[in-house]
């Protein structure tokens, strides 16, 4: 009989224990749709962790939707678009324009900076660096271009950055200078369409992020922190470059102003999918995960991410909050 | 004559498609005509911008369909009269830039114009620049219009009776006489339907111009470039004014390109 009374103890502990792991088994593998808005320039490695992601959580299905941020903040902000996860070119944007209503926290958690790409082919492509950069562009005969600062944000930052230099390197008339050595038809719609113009031969040199260099493969000049519009440690200097761009009608203006390229990201208020939200957003800080693609792809992650205090770090979901630290 | 006429069930077919056809092509853009105002129309016809742009456009396309007409009428008449070895490839090939994704033929183009290409090389030491000018537009416009004009114009030389030509030329005229004065005059309704074409087709290419040319703006790349930055309502206004010009041109050529007595 003893033998008996011990088989239903072990059986009773197997379904105590059987009962106590099920409801976590049901809630370690994120499923469903998961809805992410993303800046445009975060297309690569969002996609590559989406497939990460896919493959390790086969009921998982991450619906992506890359745009301008701006743009992306406001169709959830104004046309209310279900969204779980937003992540954003300008950190900034989250702030002003999701927190409090449409979020709660934003997260820092990746930098991206101005290069001046070029190739092998390029005129003066043995000689170009850090220091000289801006006299080759002012040669004649250099050919060189910039996207369209009315409509894409790389076109006013390429702006920002000669104006920087004007400052940074203090030569005055270098803006205006190197401006005149640009014809407006080196301007294309989107920094992306320049770099066609690099690889076939027709431009010397283009203004690009980062990661588009590196992802495209280009060479590139790294410019001083001061310039590159990389660090948000320099956004009070970055600050003093100021670009006129088209307003909401044509004829009308607007001035952009000079500030880092951040990249924030936040889980909506009230997400459809939470616990897949959480999931995406551990893999992400996770140094050995999203943020290692990001550095693969040129991108230069904060390790850890930051957040600007331990008021928003108590409000991350318990999950992700080993990730962050408090840092401005 | 009370008798009541038994109509062929395929006269029905035909009237349905015939509706279908013009409703899909006339609705979406009946939908467009009509979302600006009159305000936004007298707006946009007075922006310096959008004028240029417009002219740029029908100039450029105007160009590439001279082009079209200058090389494709001989091409287009040795198609149509001469068998040879390798033709139906030829043919093939004539349709290639029909085919072909815009971007890729942008793409393609200014590869053959960059500085480590001979072609590039030899354009740029006499001067002549590709990328960001009306000659690189005009290039672009006459590679994807072209087809167009060598197809069109190909019937038109195979419809004409080879035996009129023979004759002509029995009686003692040369080849060029002879498709001056014989077949010209038979063939050239169908070449200016093939320019109305060929201009048609180059007025409204994008893909490939934006990439050899964002600048100077040809008006569809200023109705993309409108889009972007200010929205639908400020880009449809240049779109209509580009359908109303295109329009108003074709009809032109249209009744111009007309038989008199079109009694067939």
């Amino acid at each position: 009989m003893k033998k008996f009374e011990n088989y239903i103890k072990w059986i009773f502990v197997f379904f105590l224990g059987l009962a106590v792991l099920f409801p976590f088994s049901i809630g370690a593998e994120p499923q469903g749709k998961l809805i992410i808005f993303h800046a445009g320039s975060l297309t690569v490695p969002f996609a590559k962790m989406e497939k990460f992601l896919e493959g390790k959580y086969p009921k998982l299905d991450i619906l992506r939707t890359p745009g301008g941020s701006t743009k992306m903040a406001r169709m959830i902000s104004e046309l209310h678009k279900p969204a779980d996860i937003m992540g954003s070119a300008d950190y900034k944007i989250i702030d002003k324009t999701l927190i409090p209503q449409y979020a709660d926290w934003n997260i820092r958690f990746a930098a991206n900076q101005l290069v001046l790409c070029y190739t092998d082919k390029s005129r003066f492509a043995e000689e170009v660096n850090a220091e000289n950069w801006y006299k080759i562009l002012a040669r004649k005969g250099v050919v060189w271009g910039h996207s369209d600062p009315n409509l894409d944000p790389c076109g006013y930052r390429s702006l920002m950055v000669l104006q920087l230099a004007e400052k940074h390197y203090k030569a005055p008339g270098l803006y205006d200078q190197l401006i005149a050595n640009r014809p407006k038809e080196n301007v294309r719609a989107k920094s992306v369409d320049l770099v066609a113009l690099l690889e076939t031969g027709n431009m010397d040199y283009a203004w690009e992020y980062l990661s588009v260099a590196v992802q495209h493969g280009l060479k590139y000049v790294v410019l001083p922190d001061e310039i590159n519009l990389g660090s948000y440690k320099y956004d009070d200097f970055y600050k003093q470059a100021e670009v006129k761009v088209t307003g909401k009608k044509p004829g009308t203006w607007m001035t952009r102003q000079g500030q880092s390229c951040t990249y924030g990201i936040t889980i909506i208020k009230n997400a459809p999918n939470l616990e897949a939200a959480v999931a995406f957003m551990g893999y992400l800080m996770d140094p050995n995960g999203g943020l290692q693609v990001l550095k693969d792809m040129g991108q230069p992650p904060f390790i850890p991410c930051r957040v600007s205090s331990e008021a928003v770090k108590a409000k991350l979901p318990l999950p992700i909050q080993k990730w962050v630290e408090v840092k401005n | 004559m009370m008798k009541a006429k038994r109509v062929d069930p395929f006269f029905w077919v035909a009237i349905f498609s015939t509706v279908t056809v013009v409703l899909f092509i006339l609705f979406p853009l009946i939908e467009m005509i009509t979302q600006p105002t009159f305000n936004d129309l007298a707006e946009t016809v007075k922006d310096r911008d959008v004028l240029r742009s417009i002219w740029l456009s029908i100039y450029s396309s105007g160009i590439a369909a001279l082009i079209s007409f200058l090389v494709g009428t001989p091409f287009a008449y040795l198609l149509a009269r001469k068998e040879f070895r390798g033709k139906k490839l030829v043919e093939s090939i004539i349709d290639l830039p029909i085919m072909i994704p815009h971007p890729v033929i942008g793409i393609a183009i200014l590869g053959l114009a960059g500085r480590d290409h001979w072609l590039g090389q030899a354009m740029q030491s006499i001067g002549i620049q590709i990328m960001g000018t009306v000659t690189g537009i005009v290039t672009v416009l006459t590679f994807v219009g072209l087809p167009f004009y060598v197809n069109t114009v190909k019937t038109g030389f195979e419809s004409i009776p080879v035996r009129l030509e023979n004759v002509s030329r029995s009686l003692g005229a040369s080849l060029t006489g002879t498709f001056l004065r014989v077949t010209f005059p038979l063939a050239w309704r169908s070449m200016i339907v093939g320019i109305i074409l060929c201009c048609a087709r180059a007025i409204s290419e994008f893909g490939a111009v934006v990439i050899v040319a964002y600048h100077p703006m040809i008006a569809p790349v200023m109705i993309y470039e409108r889009f972007t930055a200010y929205g639908l309502a400020y880009s449809q206004p240049v779109a209509v004014w580009l359908i109303l010009v295109c329009l108003v041109l074709f009809l032109l050529l249209r009744i111009f390109s007309l038989p008199k007595e079109h009694k067939a």
